[in-house]
This record gives C-alpha cells, structure tokens and sequence, in this order.
C-alpha cells in the first residue's frame, strides 16, 4: 500500500519540519516520542534502540561499521530521518569529527517507557460517573456512519445529507484540495478528491489530518500542539471516556471537530461531558508505520469484467460508479461492469489505472482474495490497456521541409537530418520531410551551405 | 507461505526461551532477578517498536516448562496496565519456578547431578506457538525464537532437540540464541547455524540487556544489511542413540543414521541387522563424526 505510506510519512514530514525548539518542546510527552520511534524505518529504530542507554556522542564513522558496506545507502537514510526529527543530535568535537548523541528529553523518556511499560495520558472517568457506554460494536459503527457520512458528502456536496451536523466551516477545512468550487457552481470533486476516494481510510485519515492541521495557523492555533494532541488521542484507550475538563481550549475545539470526523464520540452527562475515543482515533498512530487494515473485502471481478459488491453501503456504490457503470443493486448486492467507457470517466477524473487495480485487490471479497491474483489478470491487463490507449498520441513540436528543388538535396537533406537523429518523417515522392524544433536552425544552416 | 500473508517484514513474532534452572542460577554470577529485569527490558523494548510486534516468553525448567507472557493478551486490556502485566508475568514465573522444583524432586531425575533444563520441550513449545500463528488469521508476522540458555546441555535430549531444530528449519523460523552461562552449547551453536539465527556469548552479562537491543531486537528485515556477531566455530558432536552420550567419533546405522557409540547387531531404532561383522573402531576411521 504504498499510498498510505507516502501519507503517513509526509506526516511525519510535517513533524519534522517543526522549528528545533518546538520538536523538543513535543519530546516532552513520553507519547510523541513513542509515536515518532514507531514511525522510523526499521534500520533506525533499531539504532534508537541501540544507542538508548549510551549517554556518549558516538562518531559516525562508528556506526558506519554497524552495516555492511553494500548497505551504506540504507544506513543514511536511517541516519537522515533520525537527525530530521531531532532523536539523534549531531556533535562536532574540536577536529570536526562528527559523532551522534541521543536527543536527552527523548531518551529519557524511552527510557523511562521500557522500565514502568507505557502509561495513561488521562486516567479515564469512572464507571459510576457514566452511565452507560456505548459498546464497542456500537462505537465502531458510529465511526463508520460518521466517517462514510463525509465521504459521502465529498461525492455529492450539492446533495447535502440529511441528519448531518457538519458545520460549513469545518467541511471547508477538511475538504481543502479535494474540491473545488467555482463561483455560481456546485463544489465538483479535484483530481486528488478522486483519487482520495480510492485509498484506505487510514490514509485517508492522515491526508485530512493534514490538511487540518495545515490549515490550523490561519485559524490561530498553533499546529504543534494539534499535532501533540492527535498523537496522544491515539494512545487513549478505545472505548472508555475521558472528562472535556481535562482538555485545553485548542484540545476542546479539536475534539469537536474530530467528533464530526467520527474519530471520538461526544457525550453529556448529568455534570460533565467526556469523550470516547473510536477505532479510528486509536489506530492514528499506529498505521504511521504499517497500514495492515483487517478490513474483510467485499467485491468480486470475473474474468468477463462483471463486478459483483456485497455491501449495502451506499458509499461503496459511490466509489465503485466512479470507475464502473452500476446495472442493478439488491439489498445487499451491487452488481456493475467494468466497461471502457467507465473507465474513460474514470480517466478524464484524473484516477490512475494503477489506483483502481489495488483499489479492486484490497478489498477483494474473502472468497476470491486467496485466489493469486485476486483480480483476474484479463481485467487488471484490459484496465491498462485502456489507460495506456489514452496516451496513444505523442506531440514532439517539430518543423516540416517542402518545395525541395531536387531530389539529390531532398536525399542530402535528409540523410543529414538521420544522422542527428532528428528526422521524424520523410516522405520522399512528395520530397516533404519533417524534423524536430531544435533541429531546425542546423537544418537552416546546411540548406543553405548547399545552395 | 504466501507472502500476502505476512506483514511487513518488520513485524515480528518473537518466542523467547527463558532457562529457569535452578541449579544454573544458584551459581550465576548474573542474579535470576537482574537477569529478569533485564529480560522485561527487552521484552518492553520489542513491543516499543512496533504494535504489531507479539512476543512470548517461555519458561524452561529441570522437568517441565510452560508459557509465562503473552503480548497478545497483554495488549487486549490496553496499553495501561503494562505494569500489571508484568508483575502477574513474574508472579506466573515464580510459581512455575516452585511449580518445577516440586515435579523435580518428585520423579528424582536430577540425581544424576549433571542436570539440564528442558530445551527440547521449550522449543517444541515455541514451535507449536508459530504454528498457531501461522494457521490463525489472515496475516501473520514474521516469526524468530530466541534462547536465553545458562545450564549445560543435556545430551539425553539430543534426538528431540535436532527434531526441534529441523522442524524450526523447514518452516524457516531461526533461532536466536544467547548464552548466559559459563559454557558454550553445542546445541544451540547447531541450532543457530542451521537455522541462520544469531549465536553470541555475551562477555559482560551486566549489560546483557545492551546485547539484547543490539543484536536481538533486530528484526528479520533488517538483518540482511548489518554486521552481526558471526559465530566462530560450531561443535557439531552429536550425541550417540544408546547411552546418550556426546561422542565424537561412532557408529552409524546405514539404513536409519541413527548414532551408536558401541557396536551393536541390531540397530534398536529401524530394526536392521548388521550381519556383515564390522571391523574395529580404532582401525578404521570411516564413520561419521
């Protein structure tokens, strides 16, 4: 899923572009510093862990010799993204060595991690203050309603839902690059918005967290702390609620908006408020470094480019009109083809061949996803054909010769264009022949040497 | 295995071996309770790095062993109580520990003076576990075993301890392992070197949790770029079928390969008769070592 990846990563991007105070400012929370170890490519962390109890700079030529010199490349990267986020420090002694020192906040928090095991951010309320939970069956559909809800409305904004609370402001944050709106005119999805709507939710999730915190400067909030608050929601245990009083002001707003997004669930007791955090928050943090959704598939393709959903969701009908023209649904069945000219919409919308084929393999119904390959190949092979049928025509900007006087400096002509390798087409009855733009001054300059 | 069914390949399962002989650790110079500790150490640092991660500890005693921790029931009650959850680990250690004492002077096995924990059992458990692993759900992460030996190795267990081995070989599981002891094991020198794990004997044993993190949290993945303790020589002696006895030079049955350090006309593992009279050991050197 290398979508999800790309997303994840930029995430951690953003972190990493934080002025150096305030990323050690976020190292104060024993919570960030485990989020950010678990996002670090394998090679380092497992530096991170080697060097957790070493409080001496240690010379990089040193942990040069920790891989194999074939490797150099993979231990700089690793080395690259651990100085990024400020986890190790560089150190120069006085003969301009440079030699690694583990950040000091950061270590001692991990340090402190691996001897009491990792804790609460908040301790959660009582049983006896709430009355009642919802279960998790309950919290986890919540979230989905919640979440299919907005992904529904960014497919049909002009149709707005019906029992939605999404305020306009917040949508207009969270929809950010993903539509576009003219003046006069329905909101109409941007080539991102399509392709959004094809990755998995988690990637999906951190593309709009992004952008939500991207945006948080203009709404005068500062971003490290949203970005401290999000990575510490995910490590609240699911289900259980948490008291609003315990949040700040920026923290209480967020989890508003968050609520809407379906990550926590709002609710009002007798005196106080808390929230629930659902799946989606708590898995915020943990697909940063694998996305290993669990999700069971639902759509079969055979062979004869018939597509069989079983969903009774109306998102699911969503998406899959986006790339294939839907015939008939039943209760919990869609049944649609995949045709060419579908696919063309799909094209035109910007979506790529290769991002309907992994869209179709990762939720391939259990029964056929055992199956090598889930989709038939006829299908995935016909989808980029039809892709690569659309690239069929190449523009090269280029000159055309004619009214040549004879056919000996026709010949001429066009044995020099060859030879440069710029001839694109002769047609020597005619004596017409047509060679690239940048050729063209040479070209002058040897017709008229001829004449 | 299909690959689909793994994670990444940076997702690990770890199986660790824990020698609890108590004979072993009454003269350590490591104490059991600092070996612990940094046994939980490590143990806390695998499940840092990734919560894929799945860890679990086994506990090998004189005459029994037993599961002590599972991260995988840990992690269903939340991340909260990882302080709970390892004390009810060194509670469960404590009682298997009293557990296995009691089962010992029972059966009377340890008379002989040279005792061994059970190895043998201890993997065949490990190995049991992956296999779960492997047959439930539908991704699983990349599996390892690492052994924490101190007390010698038992030669009687020779015949299960290479099944274990082949067994861990053919479902390409390596096994790690880390000597705590005064000796090295040729078990697990076989063990490690025929299963492509990482055999070391750790100098300083103050800072075995240092030789943890850097040599054995490394995941699969990461193991193919860097420079790891290579092993230096591997005693690849067996143990004879009869007598259990480590020998280096012996018979070997020609139908079943089965290993003799005496003559015998029959072999007592297939049954084959040796009819053709066999010249004496000490002239001619043709069998294996």
């Amino acid at each position: 899923m290398p979508q999800v990846m790309v997303v994840a990563r930029n995430f951690m991007d953003m972190v990493a572009a934080l002025p150096a105070a305030k990323l050690d400012m976020l190292y104060d929370s024993a919570f960030i510093c485990e989020a950010v170890l678990r996002s670090l490519p394998p090679l380092a962390k497992k530096y991170a862990l080697q060097m957790l109890y070493v409080s001496a700079p240690v010379a990089a030529a040193a942990m040069e010799e920790w891989v194999l010199d074939e490797y150099a490349a993979k231990h700089r990267v690793a080395i690259d993204r651990l100085l990024q986020l400020r986890v190790f420090v560089e150190v120069r002694d006085r003969r301009k060595e440079v030699s690694y020192k583990m950040n000091q906040k950061f270590q001692g928090n991990m340090q402190k991690y691996l001897v009491d095991g990792g804790s609460l951010p908040r301790e959660p309320i009582p049983s006896s203050v709430t009355a009642r939970l919802p279960t998790l069956a309950e919290l986890e559909s919540f979230a989905l309603e919640q979440w299919e809800c907005f992904l529904l409305q960014l497919i049909n904004s002009s149709q707005v839902e019906r029992g939605t609370s999404f305020s306009s402001s917040m949508m207009r944050t969270f929809q950010r690059g993903l539509l576009s709106s003219r003046d006069g005119e329905a909101p109409r999805l941007t080539e991102n918005g399509f392709q959004f709507l094809l990755m998995e939710t988690n990637a999906q999730l951190w593309y709009i967290m992004r952008e939500y915190i991207s945006s948080a400067e203009e709404r005068g909030v500062d971003p490290t702390e949203l970005i401290s608050f999000l990575l510490e929601l995910s490590f609240h245990t699911l289900g259980e609620a948490y008291s609003l009083n315990t949040l700040t002001d920026v923290q209480r707003n967020a989890i508003r908006d968050l609520a809407e997004l379906g990550l926590v669930k709002l609710q009002q007791g007798r005196k106080d408020s808390w929230f629930i955090p659902t799946k989606l928050a708590t898995n915020l943090s943990a697909s940063l470094s694998d996305s290993s959704s669990n999700k069971e598939g639902f759509v079969v393709v055979e062979t004869n480019f018939r597509m069989y959903a079983y969903s009774t969701s109306r998102l699911h009908c969503e998406i899959l009109r986006l790339f294939s023209r839907v015939e008939y649904q039943l209760p919990n069945l869609i049944v649609g083809s995949i045709t060419k000219e579908s696919l063309y919409g799909a094209f035109e919308n910007g979506i790529t061949a290769e991002q309907i084929i992994s869209f179709l393999q990762q939720n391939a119904h259990p029964r056929v996803a055992d199956k090598i390959p889930a989709v038939p190949e006829n299908v995935t092979d016909q989808i980029r054909l039809w892709e690569t049928d659309r690239n069929r025509v190449d523009m090269i900007l280029s000159h055309l010769y004619e009214d040549f006087p004879s056919k000996d400096m026709f010949d001429q002509c066009c044995d020099y264009a060859r030879d440069h390798g710029c001839l694109l087409w002769e047609d020597a009855k005619k004596m017409r022949l047509i060679v690239r733009v940048e050729f063209h001054s040479e070209m002058r300059e040897f017709l008229r040497r001829l004449r | 295995m299909a690959s689909s069914k793994l994670y990444s390949d940076e997702v690990s399962l770890a199986v660790v071996v824990v020698d609890t002989n108590p004979l072993f650790w009454a003269t350590a110079a490591l104490p059991f309770a600092d070996f612990f500790a940094h046994l939980i150490h490590y143990v806390n640092s695998l499940l840092l790095l990734n919560h894929l991660n799945h860890v679990v500890v086994i506990a090998a005693g004189l005459s029994s062993c037993t599961y002590i921790f599972d991260s995988s029931d840990a992690s269903a009650s939340g991340a909260a109580d990882v302080a709970a959850t390892f004390a009810k680990a060194s509670r469960k250690m404590d009682e298997f520990i009293a557990e296995d004492s009691r089962a010992t002077s029972s059966n009377g096995s340890v008379a002989d003076g040279n005792a061994a924990s059970l190895l043998s059992g201890a993997l065949s458990l490990a190995l049991c576990y992956i296999q779960r692993v492997f047959r439930s759900g539908i991704r699983h992460p990349q599996p390892r075993i690492l052994c924490l030996q101190g007390s010698p190795d038992g030669p009687e267990q020779y015949v299960a301890v290479m099944n274990s081995i082949f067994s861990a070989q053919r479902s390409m599981v390596p096994i790690d392992s880390c000597i705590v002891g005064t000796q090295d094991s040729a078990f697990l020198q076989q063990a490690s070197y025929i299963t492509g794990g990482v055999y070391l004997k750790p100098q300083e044993l103050n800072g075995l949790f240092q030789y943890l993190a850097a040599v054995f949290a490394t995941d699969l993945h990461s193991r193919t770029f860097l420079r790891l303790p290579k092993t230096l020589g591997v005693d690849f002696r067996a143990s004879c079928f009869c007598h259990k006895k480590t020998i280096d030079m012996g018979y070997v049955c020609s139908v079943c390969l089965s290993i003799f350090c005496k003559y015998h006309k029959k072999c007592s593992t297939c049954g084959s008769e040796f009819n053709r009279v066999m010249p004496d050991l000490n002239s001619v050197p043709d069998q294996r070592q």
